[in-house]
């Protein structure tokens, strides 16, 4: 143990006065900057991943941890491409196409996430959710639908423990306004339920909870299922510029502003209050 | 291939620039081969190896630092993991507990370190390790300091 701490204390000093800090594996100047999760250590993304690589074709026993270079701590994946709230993950030992868990389906409400919030938010009539008071039905669709979005957004499979304690809060809200203890007004109401659903969700999606917490509340105002959701939306983000789509699918979009069938009953359901 | 020549110029670049802080290592690169390498390390103080200086033989693979560098005793040591005759030394960070941020600067330390603390539980030296191993430290480090003397030292007169 003691040549570490002499090692760690000699690339300490020398680095600190050439005033950077290179990739302890090349010993470069950092590019990509790719971090392990869990000491932080930073590496360039090809070097750690280079080494993640070589590490396990040497062992017999595949192993989803790696140890850190630097530190020896385990860690389980490599974190990369940091842009302000936003980040890749490379799973040791595990590819992300083939993972299990990580669908396409997960895959295409990332992609979701990348957009500009509110891309979405005109085809459904949210005011509407709340002026009627709609929150009252229970969405049976929502908890699974929770479970794809925070797995989608963290990367991580078990997500369950976020998952309960989201629709904890969605609940506790519901019943407040079930027993009628809350004397809030329709927009105080929207208000008091994203701000409680944003603390809720923001240790664990972070940058990402806004954007989440409009989602949330576009599904539960959408009244959808998962699938005509996702529809909706892949319909949305497809841009005229895609060489792939037909003509027709290019005009659904411009179609669906006015028309969209999903929305009839809720206008009836207005109608009939 | 090319990494690993690049990071080696790197720590020449880092061991010529370092000589002077630490003198109890001179690594020198061979002048036509970036991948071999010779050490001399001063045996550590309050060991049977003090005042010895013992030379390492290092073969960096090309795979470098993937794969750790191959490094073994020129000088004669009598060292319970350091193999008699041809050199050999047992030491986890050369083998399964190898990581890409040593350095062959640090490999010596680790090394000088391994001097200073021998693991007779795993001999590549028999005689050396039965003798630590039944507590016969007197006998060790008698033994130890002769072949230092025969070895290490610039002969006498």
């Amino acid at each position: 143990m003691e040549e570490d701490n002499m090692q760690q204390e000699e690339e300490k000093s020398s680095f600190s006065s050439n005033d950077y800090n290179p990739c302890p594996i090349c010993l470069g100047p950092v590019t990509h900057e790719a971090y392990l999760d869990r000491c932080f250590h930073k590496y360039c993304y090809n070097c750690i991943a280079r080494w993640a690589k070589f590490f396990a074709a040497q062992n017999s026993q595949p192993t989803s941890i790696l140890k850190c270079p630097f530190c020896k701590s385990d860690n389980f994946s490599i974190v990369y491409e940091c842009e302000g709230d936003s980040f890749q993950r490379h799973y040791i030992n595990q590819d992300p196409e083939t993972s299990t868990f990580y669908s396409r389906a997960h895959k295409f409400r990332l992609r979701c996430y990348y957009r500009e919030p509110g891309a979405i938010s005109d085809k459904f009539n949210v005011l509407q959710y709340w002026k009627v008071r709609r929150y009252l039905q229970p969405n049976k669709w929502l908890q699974i639908w929770l479970k794809r979005e925070i797995q989608a957004l963290t990367q991580e499979e078990d997500v369950d423990i976020v998952v309960h304690h989201i629709v904890g809060v969605i609940e506790s809200f519901m019943r407040q306004n079930e027993q009628g203890i809350s004397k809030r007004t329709i927009e105080q109401n929207r208000e008091y339920f994203k701000a409680s659903l944003c603390d809720a969700a923001r240790p664990f999606l972070m940058g990402r909870t806004e954007h989440f917490v409009n989602e949330v509340e576009l599904f539960l105002a959408s009244g959808l299922t998962i699938e005509a959701y996702d529809d909706v939306y892949s319909e949305c983000l497809e841009t005229p510029a895609s060489s792939a789509i037909s003509e027709d699918e290019e005009m659904m979009p411009h179609k669906l502003n006015t028309e969209l069938p999903y929305l009839h009953f809720f206008d009836e359901d207005s109608d009939a209050e | 291939m090319q990494a690993s020549r690049a990071r080696l110029f790197k720590e020449l670049k880092e061991v010529q620039r370092e000589k002077v802080v630490d003198n109890d290592i001179q690594l020198v690169c061979d002048d036509s081969n970036i991948f071999k390498w010779t050490a001399l390390i001063k045996g550590p103080s309050e060991t049977p190896y003090e005042g010895g200086v013992f030379q390492l033989a290092f073969a960096v693979p090309e795979q470098y630092p993937l794969q750790p560098p191959q490094v073994r005793f020129l000088t004669k040591i009598f060292h319970p993991n350091v193999h008699f005759k041809t050199g050999e030394i047992c030491l986890d960070i050369l083998k399964n507990a190898w990581s890409p941020a040593w350095t062959l600067q640090s490999v010596c330390r680790a090394i000088i370190a391994l001097m200073a603390h021998p693991e007779p539980d795993s001999p590549l030296n028999c005689d050396s390790g039965n003798l630590l191993r039944s507590g016969d430290l007197r006998g060790y480090q008698s033994m130890a300091r002769m072949y230092t003397r025969l070895a290490a030292m610039p002969k006498k007169g």
